[in-house]
């Protein structure tokens, strides 16, 4: 017990300032994180991945949607590093395009999903009896739809009513939908764990709202859960994005896009393979590169924290 | 390297024992210097607070170190070097030679397996027995461990036994290859005061009947007095004092083991004089710092010396078999923690409106399951925990709430502060009827009423700043500015022996008492009239414990506010209660005056209580009123009696057919015993 005295002389400083403290705690997250082989792999892969999709406007060949209809079909070449589609469109410039896009969508439906799912998860834990009883029946409901099957009638549905909006806040609103169900059901396991805590009970005599105590008091507690929760859910978020644009779903021509690159030159893969194997190998990289970050973050959450030990 | 056993050797020898484990947050020197040496047929008590290294050295005799932990010294078992065996002897010498008893029954047993076959196992395994002979002798062991039914017993799950039954068997299978070395790390903590005292009994009577040496571990003074022959006293990773027991709970020769003595609550000796605790200033020594040519205790001594910070003491000889490791042994005298004040008389009960009155306080639980999940009839009768209490509470004075785990203690505090809604009767504050739920009751009602709980970890939010929960209840009730209540809450750190600048600090960084104190700042925050302390003291190191429980009654010397004070251990409740309530399966067995009820004439269940708990005093006699299985859980009304299924002074059926009267105790109404007995009876049965 007397260890944490001492461990609090030298952090007292620290833990003065709120902001301090938060790039502290960044920082030591990120010790964590690269402490691990596997963190540090993904983290790697996960950077390059970053980097590259946000200068890639700057660093592409060429526009990404220019036709050069001399060099169609071409196999890599010094002009052409990857070669070029059936249109004679740069495929390196239009993979370094196709990232920006799909990060950008994916990252935002799940942000968007673990909100959901937080808000409901907390709400339906805290509450308990009947109405978790009811919430809960109907995120089983949610569930039982196939996320792609989903997807088809949002789509369908979206594209009449909303015809203005663009494409891709239809699919983050998708992936939205279909993340919020299984991350309430985990975010919920995780708020029942921390409710019968005596700090909740000493926060409902206080008599406080029960809104302040579900996010100000509880939700702090459930957060390491909801961001390990996220790390693992991006990656399925990739996954949803490319297939739905393999599908021809998402995002239209002539707008690069990874999954609708692949399902467009699959046919001429014989000629010119690198054309949809390189969106795939992109695709595949970022995938695993995320699923190593999360793996890296939920070994890292096992270490103990300061304290714990006593 | 094969040893074999020398039977000259001393039984267990451990000679400058020193354990560091490595952690990713830096080293930890669990156990500094220890030596001990245990002989066949004798009990050592290893004895100290939380952190000092007991179960280090514990697992350490068995071998039982991981990795990471660097051993130093040596640990000798019949003259084998215990460090330098490889894992398949360890392995020989544990079941065989050595056995090891863990303080929660329930974790040491394989959940899925008939206990029977638990024991059968190991004596298959290491005496080679044959199924038929190990079933026998299976039997024979649960016999010798007192329990009833042997030969059926066997075919139980650990799920359908009660934990002191479980720790029986768990005893049963630590005796079955007759060890020469038995290791008990805290074998009773887990267990209520009327289960301890029958494993207690168990181990004093095994002690003479199997010859081996015996180790037993505990934080508890009162335990380690009942059982052991020579007690080791460790602090910080040293062994600061060892000697007979006698000798050392008499003459005391090292200041910890002094003050850890002081702060354990006493009976009031034979002129009635009460004394106020002592305490031990400070905390339990840090693991994390380095060695030092100092005495490690010297920080929290009121003996220190300016050689004590330069000298790390030897072991001295005090005489007569007794060693100490304090360069100011002789000094050490009954007084040194401070004078024995004699303890204020409060003002008797006043006749005007009580703070808290409780009427016919009831409380079911479940029920709530219905026929087609969430409508229909219930599916079954709820669980009775609490059943018509009556209680009041004067200003200035505290009550006291005891029973063992199930008796409803924790639920009559949840419904007295509104954590649950009770299911029936009145309560009543300062006269004025309060809701059953707390978010019901006005903000007044609130901030009069504040709640303390036992797990100090758990109250406050590991996530916020201690400043978060002071400040939040001072805003509430208190209506104070930002400003102010950042003022007020520094001075209420410090009221509480805390300094201002712990505001800042996240709770992970403060030790249990510390996290205590604070839970208590925010409960004075606004003056309470009334504050409920659920085991407030229970999870806290003796040292702690006895400063805690001072800065309760110094604040309600101060500023006159009462207390509901719910506790398990009667030494606590004796020195804190003005009035003390005794439940029984959520009934009312006795209520009364403090000095009535822990007389004589008292309820028999009290009187079991009382001869459970366990007294720091080798020369104290033994009781033998003991009381067998726990308290029964209830979904429909008793018939008879609440405790005539357990009661040892049952008098035949009318106990099972009729309901107990409500006699009136000797000294007046103001004391109540539930019982067929009448009190002259129970007085003359009970002297």
């Amino acid at each position: 017990m007397a260890a944490a005295d001492h461990t609090a002389a030298r952090d007292v400083s620290a833990s003065a300032n709120p902001l301090l403290r938060f790039a502290s705690s960044a920082r030591s997250a990120l010790t964590l994180i690269l402490r691990t082989t596997t963190g540090r792999v993904g983290f790697t892969i996960v950077m390059v991945h970053l980097t590259l999709a946000v200068i890639g406007p700057w660093i592409t060949p060429y526009t990404p949607t220019d036709f050069h209809l001399d060099d169609r079909f071409s196999a890599p070449t010094a002009a052409y590093w990857l070669g070029t589609d059936e249109f004679g469109r740069d495929v390196l410039s239009r993979v370094l395009a196709g990232a920006r896009s799909i990060i950008w969508i994916a990252t935002v439906g799940t942000v968007l999903g673990v909100t959901l799912g937080t808000i409901v998860g907390v709400t339906s834990g805290y509450a308990g009896g009947k109405i978790d009883q009811i919430i809960m029946r109907i995120v089983d409901w949610l569930l039982a739809i196939p996320s792609l099957l989903l997807a088809i009638l949002v789509i369908n549905m979206a594209t009449q009513r909303f015809s203005g909006v663009d494409d891709s806040w239809i699919i983050i609103g998708i992936i939205g939908i279909s993340f919020m169900p299984n991350n309430s059901r985990v975010i919920r396991s995780a708020t029942l764990a921390v409710k019968p805590l005596e700090f909740v009970e000493s926060a409902r005599l206080r008599g406080e709202p029960t809104p302040y105590i579900m996010f100000r008091e509880i939700l702090p507690n459930v957060l390491p859960v909801v961001a390990v929760e996220a790390a693992i859910r991006i990656s399925f978020a990739l996954l949803l994005t490319a297939g739905l644009g393999f599908l021809g779903l998402g995002v239209q021509e002539p707008t690069p896009d990874w999954g609708l690159m692949v399902a467009e030159n699959a046919k001429h893969l014989s000629t010119v393979p690198l054309s949809a194997l390189a969106p795939g190998f992109a695709m595949a990289s970022l995938v695993v590169g995320i699923n190593l970050l999360a793996d890296g973050i939920r070994q890292a959450q096992n270490i103990p924290e300061t304290g714990d030990s006593r | 390297m094969t040893q074999t056993p020398n039977s000259e050797a001393p039984l267990m020898q451990v000679e400058d024992l020193a354990v560091t484990f490595y952690t990713p947050r830096g080293a930890f020197r669990a156990v500094r210097q220890a030596s001990l040496e245990i002989a066949r047929g004798e009990v050592l008590g290893l004895v100290g607070e939380s952190g000092c290294g007991k179960s280090t050295v514990a697992f350490a005799m068995m071998g039982y170190l991981p990795g990471t932990a660097q051993v130093e010294g040596a640990v000798r078992f019949e003259g084998m070097d215990i460090t330098a065996m490889s894992d398949a002897e360890l392995r020989q010498m544990r079941g065989n030679h050595m056995a090891m008893v863990y303080q929660d029954p329930v974790t040491s047993l394989n959940p899925s397996m008939r206990v029977g076959r638990q024991v059968e196992e190991a004596l298959v395994y290491h005496l080679d027995m044959t199924a038929d002979q190990a079933r026998d002798r299976a039997v024979d062991l649960f016999e010798s461990v007192g329990l009833a039914d042997p030969g059926r017993i066997g075919r139980r799950y650990p799920h359908q036994l009660s934990g002191g039954m479980q720790q029986r068997v768990v005893i049963a299978m630590a005796l079955a290859c007759e060890p020469h070395l038995l290791i008990m790390d805290e074998p009773t903590t887990g267990l209520d005061v009327t289960t301890e005292a029958t494993i207690l009994d168990l181990i004093v009577e095994l002690k003479d009947r199997v010859n081996a040496g015996i180790l037993f571990v505990s934080h508890n003074l009162g335990v380690i007095s009942r059982v052991a022959d020579r007690v080791a006293v460790m602090y910080a990773g040293e062994v600061v004092e060892q000697a007979a027991v006698r000798d050392l709970f008499k003459g005391s020769r090292h200041p910890y083991t002094a003050g850890l003595l002081s702060c354990v609550p006493q009976p009031p000796g034979d002129d009635g004089v009460e004394h106020q605790l002592s305490s031990i200033p400070g905390a339990v020594f840090d693991a994390q710092v380095e060695q030092s040519e100092s005495c490690l205790f010297a920080p929290r001594c009121p003996l220190a010396q300016d050689d004590c910070a330069s000298v790390s003491p030897p072991m001295l000889d005090a005489g007569d078999d007794h060693a100490v490791k304090c360069l100011h042994h002789e000094n050490v005298k009954p007084g040194i923690w401070g004078d024995l004040l004699e303890r204020q008389q409060k003002p008797d009960q006043d006749g005007g409106v009580p703070v808290l009155n409780a009427k016919g306080l009831r409380k079911f639980y479940g029920g709530g399951r219905k026929k087609w999940i969430l409508f229909g009839p219930s599916v079954r009768q709820p669980v009775r925990a609490l059943v018509d209490v009556d209680m009041r509470v004067g200003s200035g004075r505290t009550l006291g709430i005891v029973g063992e785990s199930g008796s409803g203690k924790s639920t009559a505090a949840r419904a007295i502060v509104g954590l649950i809604p009770r299911n029936g009767g009145s309560l009543e504050l300062h006269g004025e009827s309060l809701d059953s739920h707390v978010h019901e009751r006005t903000e007044e009602q609130r901030s009069a009423m504040r709640m303390v709980f036992q797990n100090p970890t758990a109250s406050l939010n590991p996530k916020l700043p201690i400043r978060h929960a002071i400040v939040r209840a001072l805003r509430k009730f208190a209506g104070l500015s930002h400003a102010e209540s950042n003022e007020r809450a520094e001075e209420l750190l410090e009221s509480v022996g805390l300094d201002p600048s712990f505001l800042d600090r996240q709770p992970s960084e403060l030790s249990g008492g510390q996290q205590q104190r604070v839970a208590l700042a925010s409960a004075f925050a606004a003056n309470p009239d009334l504050v409920v302390a659920d085991e407030a003291v229970s999870a806290l190191d003796v040292s702690v414990q006895a400063q805690v429980l001072n800065l309760l009654e110094n604040h309600q010397r101060e500023t006159g506010n009462a207390y509901v004070f719910i506790t398990h251990d009667l030494g606590v409740v004796r020195y804190v209660s003005d009035d003390i309530l005794v439940l029984y399966a959520g009934h009312v067995a006795e209520y009364g005056p403090s000095p009535d009820v822990l007389s004589a004439p008292s309820h028999p269940y009290t009187e079991a209580l009382l001869s459970a708990a366990p007294i720091p005093d080798p020369d104290a006699e033994p009781t033998h009123i003991r009381l067998e299985g726990s308290v029964p859980t209830l979904r429909a009304a008793f018939e008879g009696c609440f405790f005539a299924g357990r009661c040892p002074r049952k008098l035949g059926d009318i106990c099972d057919h009729t309901p107990p009267p409500q006699q009136t105790g000797l000294n007046g109404d103001g004391h109540v015993i539930n019982c067929h007995i009448p009190v002259e009876e129970l007085e003359a049965i009970q002297r």
